[in-house]
């Protein structure tokens, strides 16, 4: 939990860090090694590395952050209703879910991105919503386990309302399991953005962020792999760090 | 348990990596030759893609072929022809004692079957029948002669008949095979057989003991000489200058520019980067959309460009400036035009001001009427385009310019953002030695008439360019409709395109012909087999 | 057992018609991209679509693609004629070959980094945590870099032959490790202070058996149902892993057809997937009942 903090201090004061302009290109200074003038050498277009992946995080994150929130609220709240209806319309609902489940998620993220245009916006779209469906399978899952240790029962036999039920009696207990998940999520969006990225279609030109960074460094790899060496490393540090906070949360539930 | 599910998996997987590896005896001096996609189909009556010609233009020969180095059209299957003077007549003297692959007599009947596939609508041709233009039909004179005949005066026409596309396959395979499996049973009369096709993984071609009807620029084969090729689909841009440094393969095209200026001092690799005839590097400035609607303003887009510092970041010098709308080895290329629209801002800032353009509310970029001048580009991902279009983005804010990247993902994105009509400038080109294509964008009824002009002069002269047959003529229609189109400033050219391909050592002799794309495979020996 | 059945048609019926729909969403068609290249005229564009049925209403196009999928017809690719299943049918064995090796990979390196870290391991638990961490195609980089380039001991591709299959296995299986070893490691941990592992260590036997034995065999049982979902992964196609290592499979053409907007393909494509998916969890249900006697009964 306190390295997610440290994280989330660096990346969002990291831009404050930044020596140069993210986005100037400069033809005179291409593929530089790192140097005192650039930290972390330059890429491709001569502009400078280290500013780039400083300045880069901020856009990963919130991206991978919005993603997140877009696969989590509706997925949760879509969870939670479904786990209080009858065990018929379940068996209706299962077969909805797992079809969903089963539209791989780069069809679905292709043609959010070709609907509306690249972009951040349609980036967060593209990997959030495709996460809906988990999320509601993994909220659906976490009730019934509390289900069936008898809470809602007992809060039934006393009279609660079935939406009070839900997220009165039914949502603090599996709170826990649900901000593990988040963690899940957050680092699943943070590395399926970055594929997007690899595969061309993820980030417009030239805006930094730490998965077109990384595309693009992995061209230049042979000659210049310190273009592509931070962003990589950023990428497997965060995700690593929210992977453990998840893990340390879900281990501990805090009843 | 579980071991017994782990031995069970070794085996199964090696047994399966075992049959997918599994060939009969390789033949010596076989080679691995990289393509750099998957090209939705194979078959070159029907489908359309540059990257078929690589392995096919091997299998297939042509009535004409184009030499690679004096350019002039000479014998291929046809030993001779003739043009009627009024240009509507092709009449053909076919080559005898010429055998398809499969044993079929190649002759007049043969190319008559091919032809009738071709434009038959249900063949569903996307290049083939457009390269055959007004052709009407054809008349079997005898065995060995034929003519073509046209509805009306199509100069391109040998040009066409030179190509892959237009490859005469055996009448026998043709009848044998539905269009969709043809193109896994492919039947020519070339120096190579085809083999076999396995979508996705690969393509083989061995060598044809019988050829000896090649044109004059095909060598007799040698013991050094290829016996087969490997064609596989090296999509990735990032490792293909590793694989042919670790031996995965043997010769490499489309090579990053960056790999390249690396692989330019190796030993054991020779790089080739090969002009390719064809439109250059460009984008095209619609004429119809504020700010491009200006002359003024497009004029002074092209001076703002500092192409020389692109090609040098960008490309790593491996391409000369482009100056008009073909590049400098296609035919008809217009040499007055070099140098036009040289790098100078202070030119492009005076145009701009001219044209009534201020920094009015002092935020760095220009305006008039409150309108700053925003300018939207539609950026496709191949060809290193997106890194062009920062560069100039760059440039362009120096004098005041803002430019909008609209990035698109596929071709068909592309297509409906131009039909939506918003863009300024939009990045395309197309390749061919000959430029009957810049009908197709610059007349005002042009399919991909991109900048939307309706000029009558150029109209005029390109439709006048494909209909004349005398070269001279069409060199002097050609070099008009290059200036026109450059003084009208409707393109904004960059690099006249290279592909850089590179080769172990090892393979000698690779050459490529006069359309850039295409190696001549007959010709290349391996030396230390 | 016809009621899962049921279930499981009705799960892949329902994908494919969400795909159906979804993919009718985009603008444009196979068709329109290739009025750029090809020099055909509006006309003839149209006449191709007529041909292929696609100016037909949409639930006319979806009944007709149902109906032939129902009697196993797919339908053929808008772009060269081929029909899907047999260009399906043409992947499988790459993908299947892939799938294999590297499931073979994750077994060995999930099982021991995740007994491993289990144990208390810190070192494996950070293999685990890279394994879950790293995006693939960075890994896969950095492998190439160092055993292809650097190293110089095996090839970067899948041109290479047999060979060519050693260093994506290896990467896909690493990644594919991770989701098996934190599983496992977790129910390591959680057997330790179980009651029979007690008695065990109280009868002295050695350490060695106890782990084998004891530990691992109850904690094995939970991650069939992980391995199996990795499994159904695997067999849908791996389109980053085959893109970095040149090889064919299900992956590239699934990314190749949604980008040329190839519907039949992608359609027949989610069928697959269903398909594999469903029979894979199938399997690991089986294996399951059989392998734990509290469920079999």
């Amino acid at each position: 939990m306190r390295l997610f903090l440290i994280l989330l201090l660096l990346v969002i004061s990291a831009p404050l860090l930044a020596t140069h302009d993210p986005m100037a290109t400069d033809t005179t200074v291409q593929r530089q090694p790192p140097t005192a003038e650039h930290l972390l050498g330059t890429d491709a277009l001569g502009r400078d590395v280290w500013s780039r992946l400083a300045v880069g995080g901020c856009r990963t994150f919130s991206i991978a952050a919005g993603a997140s929130g877009i696969a989590l609220l509706p997925g949760i709240i879509f969870g939670l209703v479904i786990s209080a209806v009858p065990r018929r319309v379940i068996a209706a609902t299962d077969i909805m879910l797992n079809a969903v489940l089963a539209f791989p998620s780069l069809i679905f993220a292709l043609i959010v991105l070709t609907l509306l245009g690249q972009g951040a916006v349609s980036l967060t779209l593209a990997v959030g919503l495709a996460q809906i469906a988990p999320t509601i399978r993994v909220v659906r899952g976490a009730a019934a386990t509390v289900r069936t240790e008898g809470y809602l029962e007992s809060a039934r036999s006393l009279g609660a309302a079935p939406g009070r039920l839900l997220f009165v009696h039914l949502l603090p207990n599996i709170a826990p399991t649900l901000f593990a998940y988040a963690g899940v999520v957050f680092s699943y969006s943070l590395l399926n953005s970055a594929a997007l990225s690899f595969l061309g279609l993820g980030g417009e030109p030239g805006i930094p962020d730490w998965g077109v960074l990384l595309a693009e460094g992995r061209q230049a790899f042979r000659t210049a792999p310190w273009i592509a060496l931070g962003a990589g490393l950023a990428i497997t540090a965060s995700v690593m760090i929210v992977n453990r906070m998840a893990n340390q949360v879900g281990r501990h539930p805090r009843r | 348990m579980l071991l017994k599910a782990l031995r069970v998996m070794i085996l199964l997987a090696l047994t399966l990596s075992a049959c997918a590896s599994a060939n009969e005896a390789q033949p010596r001096n076989r080679i691995i030759y990289g393509l750099t996609l998957q090209p939705s189909g194979f078959d070159p009556h029907i489908h359309g893609s540059s990257e078929l010609g690589i392995p096919l233009r091997s299998v297939y020969d042509t009535l004409v072929y184009r030499d690679p180095t004096t350019d002039e059209f000479v014998p291929g299957l046809a030993s001779s022809w003739t043009v009627s003077p009024d240009g509507l007549i092709y009449t053909f003297v076919l080559k005898q004692n010429v055998k398809f692959h499969d044993g079929t007599a190649f002759n007049a009947q043969a190319v008559a079957a091919n032809l009738d596939r071709i434009v038959n609508p249900t063949t569903a041709s996307q290049k083939a029948a457009s390269m055959l233009g007004p052709y009407s039909s054809y008349e079997v004179v005898d065995d060995y002669t034929i003519r073509l005949i046209l509805s009306e005066p199509y100069s391109p026409l040998l040009d066409s008949l030179s190509q892959v596309y237009l490859g005469m396959a055996s009448p026998t395979a043709l009848s044998q095979y539905s269009n969709e499996r043809y193109q896994f049973n492919q039947v020519g009369t070339g120096p190579f057989r085809f083999v076999e096709y396995v979508p996705g993984d690969r393509l083989v071609i061995r060598r044809n003991p019988d050829y000896a009807w090649g044109p004059s620029f095909y060598t007799v084969a040698t013991a050094e000489s290829v016996e087969e090729v490997e064609f596989r689909f090296f999509t990735d841009a990032a490792t293909r200058a590793i694989a042919l440094e670790g031996g995965d393969l043997q010769v490499m095209g489309e090579l990053l520019p960056i790999d390249a200026r690396e692989l330019a001092v190796s030993q054991d690799i020779e790089l080739m980067p090969i002009n390719v005839p064809g439109q250059p590097l460009q984008f095209l400035l619609n004429t119809t959309v504020f700010p491009t609607d200006d002359l003024s303003v497009r004029r002074a887009l092209l001076t703002a460009t500092n192409r020389e510092a692109i090609i040098d970041a960008v490309f790593q010098r491996f391409s000369p400036i482009a100056w008009s709308p073909i590049a400098a080895s296609t035919t008809f290329y217009n040499t007055n035009l070099a140098g036009t629209y040289d790098y100078d801002p202070g030119t492009a800032r005076s145009l701009l001001q001219s044209a009534g353009y201020t920094d009015s509310d002092n935020n760095g970029y220009l305006d008039t009427n409150g309108a700053d001048l925003t300018l939207i580009m539609i950026v496709p991902p191949w060809g290193l385009i997106p890194d062009v279009a920062q560069l100039i983005q760059d440039q362009w804010r120096e004098v005041g310019i803002r430019v909008q990247l609209d990035t698109v993902p596929t071709r068909s994105a592309l297509v409906e953002k131009v039909n939506e009509g918003t863009y300024n400038l939009v990045a395309y080109y197309e390749f061919g030695a000959d430029p009957a294509f810049l009908n197709r964008y610059f007349t005002s009824d042009g399919a991909n008439n991109w900048t939307h002009t309706v000029d009558a002069d150029l109209d005029r002269v390109l439709r006048d360019a494909v209909d004349q047959a005398d070269p001279a003529i069409r060199a002097t229609l050609y070099a008009e409709a290059q200036r026109i189109i450059m003084d009208q400033a409707l393109i904004l050219p960059i690099r006249d395109y290279v592909n850089l391909n590179a080769a172990q050592a090892r393979v000698q002799n690779l050459a490529f012909d006069a359309y850039g794309w295409f190696p001549i495979l007959n010709n290349v020996t391996v030396s230390g087999g | 057992m016809i009621k899962q059945l049921g279930a499981a048609v009705g799960v892949m019926w329902l994908a494919a018609t969400l795909v159906f729909f979804a993919l009718r969403l985009l603008p444009g068609d196979a068709i329109s991209a290739q009025i750029i290249d090809g020099g055909l005229s509006p006309a003839q564009i149209e006449a191709r679509r007529i041909a292929l049925g696609l100016d037909q209403p949409l639930l006319l196009q979806y009944g007709r693609w149902l109906g032939g999928a129902l009697s196993g017809d797919l339908g053929v690719s808008l772009l060269d004629g081929q029909p899907v299943t047999v260009i399906i049918a043409q992947q499988l064995t790459p993908t299947i070959t892939l799938a294999l090796a590297a499931l073979f990979v994750a077994l060995i390196m999930g099982i021991g980094l995740g007994c491993a870290a289990g144990l208390g391991a810190a070192l494996a638990q950070i293999a685990l945590d890279l394994a879950l961490s790293a995006p693939i195609y960075w890994t896969g980089t950095l492998a190439i870099w160092l055993f292809a380039v650097v190293l110089d001991w095996l090839p970067s591709s899948g041109a290479a032959g047999a060979t060519g299959l050693i260093l994506p296995s290896l990467v896909l299986g690493f990644h594919t490790a991770g989701s098996i070893g934190r599983v496992l490691a977790a129910n390591v941990q959680a057997t330790i202070p179980a009651d029979f592992v007690l008695t065990a260590r109280m009868k002295g036997l050695p350490e060695r058996v106890i782990v084998w034995r004891h530990i691992l065999r109850v904690s094995l049982l939970p991650t069939v149902n992980v391995i199996a979902l990795q499994a159904s992964f695997l067999l849908s196609g791996v389109v980053i892993t085959e893109m970095l290592f040149i090889r064919p499979g299900i992956g590239r053409v699934l990314l190749d057809a949604v980008i040329r907007q190839d519907y039949p393909v992608v359609q027949g494509i989610v069928l697959w997937i269903g398909l594999v998916y469903l029979l894979i969890n199938a399997a690991a249900d089986m294996l399951y009942r059989q392998l734990d006697p509290r469920v079999a009964a």
